[in-house]
């Protein structure tokens, strides 16, 4: 096993190095920063379903890309990253231009597209454009279990920034760690239960300037302070590389190239099937603003990504000085890695309401992360299992407390499992991209780029992808939550599909397949390849209007008089019809 | 009938709004905002059954609810130039995003020297900063590149809010 495996694995879950006290003002900051989250929760608070899920549609291009950002800016990005460059080197950066490059992907094929299409959910788009409510249920247990994978990685650097800032707290017989996942998780849940999306997507923007201030001034501060940078840290660190360890710059010392391309293909593909990523761009006024928001989100993630590598460095040359040898044996736990820019923050002697700062960042960045995940979640319960398939007709009372409740097994889960977490922070939330990358990303690509994928392609092609990405994590991560079994049960499965990066085998075979079955069945019927064609029609569509809608009220006439006429005779058609 | 008379008109149109595009460029907003008005005048011409050229014709007349979909296959002129835009940001993208990292692996010793005044390994510039940077570029290139293909269609977003 290399070392980076074996780092993987560890579940060590108290940071040597790491001063853990209760700190007063550390303490007011991060309560303060909650209470502006719930107060704004509070005052955006709804209680009808079309404002819970997304926000009216009403959101422009530079409110939309902060709120991009905040989704992606996750405890993985703002913790997890700089702690695998540290650890892990090269194979650190897969994370950095997967979680970059893949917005390309997700602008060119498929942002403009699914915009169109108007649907709130992956699995409502999956059961629509597949006529199929096993395709539906498919997409919302895939969706579930997107995130709840992704929110155990939350929960762990919630829970590790925590014991900086609020000490250690054990009760009940429970570790520091364990009080702190309650504790956090608690609050996350609370919240989200008072606000919807609404609320939600106000505070992405406001949490994306708290969390980016506080990892872009920690940056600067401890550049400055420890004469390692001036006024381009995210430049200037690169000097420093020659000074480090060679493991830190030495290309495939830590894991192999095919291991780095694995991973890094499976990141951009899960990019473009995550959930709560796309769940932003049916909150955007028009295809145009979806495209733009795009652009500016990726700035925004590019200047969080920018930073964490100089982070990195900056927390590694601190932590030999310090602490301890970074590599080898015994070297950085994957527990001080996963708060490695808190310490760094901490080993340079900076003031300690500004460490709390820092900390405070990392705590927004997981809360921001988990709302969006919940949110995608629990409407798949709520929306796409329980409204569509168990009881049509919900009321809209039924529907939002059935959105709660699913929100709070969501917690319940998510805090169970975060109790004895089986890998670091930005393994865990991997697990989860390559399920979205697997199942999700080929549907959308297929269901959007040739008409002709039906139903029978699509179901075969799903669970395709769901079996593969089960087998690399039955093989891989399962085993560590039972006792008396070791991880991986199979090396050479490990090596040749690593559960980290399972995408890169799923996602040619789960084309295959669809393909293939697709070709072997019926096409799909004319109205679905209309509403298909309709997503690709440069023709401007309305704020509230849905690929569906054009095709079943406006198609004939706007085949006859080329657009206009339609266009306002269809205006009257949706409106009528809903109100 | 609609696709007779768009294939005809194709290659015209292609220099006609080459040509249109230069004047653009070279001008100012004055310029600018006499070709939209004068495209609105053409539009106007075309829904009233007048004889126009350019894409924006083209536009008026394809059917898109009758134009199959399939990537490898485009069927409308207007898709068949966002496919180009598309395919070449797409090959640009894959070297960015694998090539750093491929020939680090093919060729270490070129790619780990060090770099002159910022010191860095350059494999480790290329992937660190390279790649996300170069992504954040080329979506900024393709978003405005699919603007511009917008208006060479005559298609403003704007207009379809307000007109609900």
């Amino acid at each position: 096993m290399s070392p980076f495996a074996a780092a993987l694995l560890q579940s060590e879950l108290l940071p040597e190095g790491l001063d853990i006290s209760f700190k007063a003002l550390p303490s007011v900051l991060v309560v303060g920063m909650l209470l502006i989250f719930l107060a704004i929760g509070f005052v955006f608070r709804v209680a009808d379903t079309e404002n819970m899920w997304v926000a009216g549609r009403s959101i422009g291009n530079l409110e939309n890309g902060m709120a991009i950002g905040a989704n992606w800016m996750s405890a993985a990005s703002y913790l997890g990253m700089a702690a695998l460059i540290a650890t892990a080197g090269v194979y650190g950066l897969a994370f950095v231009v997967g979680w970059t490059t893949g917005y390309f992907i997700l602008l060119i094929f498929l942002a403009a597209q699914l915009r169109r299409f108007g649907k709130y959910t992956a699995p409502d788009f999956v059961g629509d454009r597949f006529n199929s409510d096993t395709a539906r249920a498919i997409g919302a247990v895939t969706t579930f279990l997107i995130g709840f994978v992704y929110a155990i990685g939350q929960a762990r650097g919630m829970a590790l920034v925590g014991l900086y800032i609020f000490g250690d707290l054990g009760f009940l017989g429970l570790s520091g760690y364990q009080a702190m996942v309650i504790i956090m998780m608690s609050i996350t849940v609370g919240y989200l239960t008072l606000s919807g999306m609404l609320g939600a997507t106000k505070n992405m923007a406001v949490q994306y300037v708290i969390l980016i201030v506080a990892f872009v001034a920690g940056l600067y501060a401890v550049g400055f302070a420890n004469g390692y940078s001036t006024v381009l840290p995210h430049i200037e660190y690169g000097a420093l590389i020659t000074t480090l360890s060679a493991e830190f710059s030495e290309p495939f010392v830590n894991a192999s190239y095919y291991l780095w391309i694995a991973t890094a293909f499976s990141l951009i593909v899960g990019t473009c099937g995550l959930p709560h990523v796309l769940v932003r761009f049916y909150t955007v006024e028009n295809e145009r603003t979806a495209r733009w928001s795009t652009v500016w989100g990726l700035l925004f993630i590019c200047i969080l990504y920018f930073s964490a590598p100089a982070f990195a460095a900056f927390g590694t040359d601190l932590y030999a000085q310090n602490i301890g040898a970074v590599y080898g044996d015994p070297g950085m736990t994957s527990s001080a890695a996963d708060v490695i820019v808190v310490l760094a923050a901490q080993l340079s002697n900076l003031p300690q309401w500004f460490v709390g700062l820092v900390a405070a960042g990392g705590i927004a960045a997981a809360i921001a992360t988990t709302a969006g995940l919940f949110i995608a979640g629990s409407s798949a319960i709520s929306h796409d299992i329980y409204t569509t398939i168990i009881n049509p007709d919900a009321t809209q009372r039924q529907q939002v407390l059935v959105g709660r409740l699913s929100i709070v097994l969501l917690g319940v889960l998510t805090t169970l499992a975060a109790l004895d977490p089986a890998a670091p922070i930005a393994a865990l939330v991997s697990y989860a991209f390559s399920l979205a990358g697997a199942v999700l990303f080929p549907m959308f690509f297929l269901g959007m780029w040739w008409e002709n994928t039906n139903r029978e392609g699509a179901l075969a092609g799903m669970t395709t992808g769901l079996t593969i990405w089960g087998i690399s994590m039955v093989n891989e991560v399962v085993p560590t939550y039972i006792g008396g079994l070791e991880a991986p049960l199979s090396a050479s499965l490990a090596t040749w599909m690593p559960a980290i990066g399972s995408a890169l085998i799923a996602v040619p075979v789960v084309f295959t397949v669809t393909i293939v079955v697709s070709l072997a069945t019926d096409e799909p019927p004319m109205e679905t390849k209309k509403i298909v064609r309709q997503c690709h029609s440069p023709e401007p569509m309305r704020q509230q209007q849905t690929a569906e809608d054009v095709v079943t009220d406006g198609g004939e006439e706007m085949a006859a008089d080329g657009g206009r006429a339609a266009d306002d005779g269809s205006t009257a058609g949706p409106a009528a019809t809903e109100e | 009938m609609t696709d007779n008379s768009s294939h005809e008109t194709e290659d015209v149109a292609a220099t006609g709004d080459r040509a249109a595009d230069d004047a653009v460029t070279a001008g100012d907003r004055a310029v600018d905002d006499a070709v939209t008005a004068g495209d609105r005048a053409v539009d106007d011409a075309v829904t009233d059954g007048g004889v126009a050229t350019g894409a924006a014709q083209q536009h008026r007349q394809t059917d898109y609810l009758d134009s199959e979909v399939n990537l490898l296959n485009p069927s409308t002129p207007y898709m068949r130039e966002h496919l180009r835009i598309v395919w070449t940001g797409f090959a640009i993208w894959a070297v960015i995003v694998f090539g750093p990292v491929t020939a680090t692996y093919v060729a270490p010793g070129a790619m780990t020297t060090q770099m002159p005044i910022i010191s860095f390994p350059l494999h480790y510039f290329l992937i660190a900063i390279g790649a996300p940077g170069g992504a954040l570029a080329l979506s900024a290139w393709y978003a405005r590149r699919r603007d511009e293909l917008d208006t060479k269609y005559g298609i403003d977003h704007d207009d379809a809010g307000d007109s609900a």
